[in-house]
This record gives structure tokens, sequence and C-alpha cells, in this order.
């Protein structure tokens, strides 16, 4: 068997709950009151630990060993790399929000091509057994059920899709909110390098040396108005997660050669003042790491951001190779847009 | 006083915070300020941790404040997330630590305690 690195290529699940109690919404913290011991229940079931987190009124963000947790009042995000298994959150996480008296009302999975896929373990060894699991696992009034595989002309691209929904959460509530979930891989090694502690300096892993890459690298430009917490691994490997307000924006870097990945994502309302902040802000991202190859995933009920996309990196010398849409419950349109660094 | 040497000491009171940070001051001691609420997950997460610092660090004086009891106090400091460890000497902040970050957390108080580093730090 080949030797394989490390996973970078993330898998993503996104939950959705409502409550009926509402004494238990009125208060607007949900999902916020489980207890820690559960949410280490759940993380260990998909393997990984917290090391950061910060929280403000509106959610709270963990950065774990293998990258991120969000916790909404009624919405849970968490995003796993390496050979984690992730859609074993699902059962504990419906378990504990039950006791909450919550009910899940719409799921969404996400991921793009593993670099590693033989490396993956159960459920996560094919698509269709990701898909075969979700479709065991989830409560049978999610009944609107897609799965889909969307192409691009990069081979190494392609993104995997599922989503799910009940009856009354079919088209988004949300439905003014996009998430933008960008995979850079093969990424500019002078850049990457910024992306390994110093040799011999073990006094300054974790959240301290975490601190001085955000700097370092431009991250803490991409958006000033967030509240960064960062964390940065022995010997390489960086995570940090953004949140302002009720947005957050989240980065994961693997930076080792052969087989180097960052990723960003983030959130944002289509009724925000300044959609130009949103260009700038993936414009500053993706130079953060200038990739050959990369692809971005925009979620949205409407078609008015992915458009912008590629307005965003064309001045980078980035060109658009493929562009795929389609529909899925719950989640409204997801495109699909791949891009290459132009050849000098 | 002596009976609270050693552990995170809560103030619910605007009367009681106000009371800490006066003792506090005039001890010319490191007081550790965390701003926490019962509804932040992260908070929950570094508790364990604060408490543990407590012990190690006896000659420093550690509060909490939970954000909704004292509102105006949490807002008079201007704090956003959580948590926030404030670091105050003789009424003056001296750093500042956001979120559940264990190192960043003890790296701070160690230099903070230490005397040489203290006073480079001034």
């Amino acid at each position: 068997m080949a030797m394989s690195g490390f996973e970078g290529f993330e898998k993503r699940l996104e939950l959705h709950f409502f409550g009926d109690d509402p004494v238990m919404m009125d208060n607007n913290l949900g999902l916020r009151l489980l207890d820690f011991e559960s949410l280490e229940q759940v993380l260990n079931a998909v393997q990984c630990t917290v090391v950061s987190a910060v929280a403000n009124q509106y959610f709270d963000a963990y950065v774990l060993s293998e990258s991120s947790l969000f916790v909404y009042p009624t919405k849970i995000i968490i995003k796993t790399c390496g050979t984690t298994q992730l859609l074993k959150s699902i059962r504990p996480l419906i378990h504990y929000a039950c006791n909450l008296g919550l009910t899940l009302c719409s799921c969404r999975y996400t991921r793009g091509s593993f670099i590693f896929p033989k490396a993956q373990p159960f459920p996560h060894t094919s698509f269709k057994e990701e898909v075969l699991y979700l479709e065991d696992t989830l409560p049978t009034n999610l009944c609107y059920r897609k799965a889909s595989v969307m192409p691009s002309k990069i081979t190494t691209h392609s993104w995997h899709v599922f989503t799910a929904s009940d009856q009354s959460h079919i088209i988004p509530n949300d439905h003014d909110i996009y998430t933008i979930e960008v995979c850079m891989t093969e990424l500019d090694r002078a850049l990457a390098r910024k992306f390994f502690l110093p040799p011999g300096d073990g006094s300054r892993s974790g959240d301290i040396a975490g601190k001085e890459m955000t700097k370092v690298t431009g991250i803490s430009d991409i958006n000033p108005r967030a509240m960064i917490c960062d964390f940065a691994f022995d010997p390489c490997g960086y995570s940090m997660n953004g949140i302002h307000n009720d947005r957050y924006s989240t980065i994961h870097v693997t930076p080792e050669d052969g087989f180097s990945y960052a990723s960003y994502e983030c959130v944002g309302s289509i009724f925000d003042d300044d959609i130009e902040h949103f260009i700038g802000s993936l414009r500053k991202a993706v130079q953060v790491f200038r990739p050959a190859t990369l692809s971005v995933s925009t979620t949205c009920a409407s078609h008015e951001v992915w458009p912008r996309v590629a307005h965003a990196l064309e001045p980078l010398g980035l060109k658009c190779r493929s562009c795929a849409a389609d529909e899925f419950p719950a989640a409204g349109s997801i495109v699909f847009q791949t891009f290459t660094a132009r050849r000098k | 006083m002596a009976a609270e040497d050693g552990q995170v000491i809560g103030c619910h009171t605007v009367d009681a915070w106000n009371e800490q940070l006066q003792r506090g001051n005039e001890s010319k001691k490191l007081m550790v300020i965390d701003f926490a609420a019962s509804w932040c997950g992260p908070c929950r997460v570094i508790a364990p941790f604060l408490a543990e610092l407590a012990r190690k660090f006896p000659e420093v004086i550690f509060l909490k404040v939970d954000v909704d009891e004292l509102k105006t106090v949490a807002q008079d400091w201007a704090v956003e997330a959580m948590p926030t460890f404030m670091f105050l000497k003789e009424g003056t902040i001296v750093d500042k630590v956001v979120g559940a970050r264990k190192e960043e957390l003890q790296q701070a108080i160690a230099k903070h305690t230490t005397p040489a580093a203290a006073t480079a730090s001034a």
C-alpha cells in the first residue's frame, strides 16, 4: 500500500433543529445548553477534541484537533479532516438535542474529493457508503433527500453533496444566508512554509504560535472586524475560526509538500450592505495561499452570490475551468466552480 | 482573605465586585478577571483549567464575573467575546486573553508573576 499523507479535505455536516417549547426557544439558547460532557461524547465518536474556543452572544466556535465546530441555538456545523468519522456524530447529536426539546429538521453533508480515499475509515470509504449510512441514520421525518456528485473538469476536484429535509423545511428558513466553501490544493511552497513551527521551538506550539501565524500570513487582514481564535499544530498545520456577530469564517491548513491543502469557509447574507466586502475577503483568503488549483462551492437560496466568485478570483490570475449547478432540498442551490492558475 | 487563596472568587453583585477590585488593587497583586456567561460553551470548557490555575498560583487573585449578572460591569470593560480574561495590576490593565486558550492564559499569568518580566513589560 502506498504511503498516505494527512488528508486535508474536510467533511462538513450542518444540522438544523426546531423546538416546539416556546420557553426553550424564547431564551434562544437551545443547543448552546449542551453540556461539555455531551459535546465531548459527540467528538469522541468522531475522534477529535477541542483545542481552543470562543463565543459571543450568538454562537459558540470551537477549534478542534481536526478542524472546527460551531454551535448556534438551533444549528450545528461540524467540519473535520484527516481520517475522522464525522457522520458518527449524527446519532449522539440527535439524542442530546432531543433531551433539550429539539428535533432535527434538515441535514446537509458536503465534501470535496479525498486525496487519500483509501485511508478513509467506515463510513467514509466511498460516497456511496456515506449516503447509505446517512439514509440509515437520519430519522424518517427527513423524507426529502438528495445525493449528488457535482463534477468538474479537474479530475481531482468534485463536490459530494447530500441533503435531507422534513416537509416544512425544504425551502431554507434563512434564505438570505449563503455559505462559501473553498478548497485549495498545490499551495505556493513559500507561503505554505509559514504554517510550519520553527524546528526545536516546542515552547510556542498551540495557541500562542497560532496567533503569530495569523499575523505573519496575513490571515488577520481577511476580515479585520472578526475576532479570531487560532491554533498551530506540531510540527505543522493551522486552524482558525473568525467570529463577527452571528457570522463565522474558518481556515484550515495542511501545508506539507505533495499534498498541501487549505480551506476557507465563510457565511454571509445577501442583505449585507457591502457584498464587495465578501469579494475582498475571498480574494485575500486565496492570496494567503496562492494555490495552483481551487474549487469554490456556493450554497444559497438565491443566485446572487456565485457569479461574483469568478469576479473575485480572476484578477488573481485564476481562470474558471468549470461550473456546475444543482438544487437541493433544505439547501437551495449549490454552485460548484473550479479554478486553476494561468500558466505564466 | 486567606480562605479565598487558591480559588476563583465569583462576584455576583456590583458591590461585591467593587470591593474585590479595590482590595485587589490595594494588595498590588496580579488580578485575573474571567468574564463568562452561563450559556457560553467555551466558558464551561475552560472553567476547570482556571480553577487549576488558581490553585497553582495562590499569589494571584482570580475573579469571575457573569456578564448577565453584572451587565454594566461587562459593558464598562467592553467585553464582547467570551471568555475574556483581563489582567489587572494596581488598577491598570496589563494584559487580555480572549477565548478558552489554555497556553496563552498560562503564559500570560507566568509573564506577569515573574518579577523581572513584569518590570520589563511595565
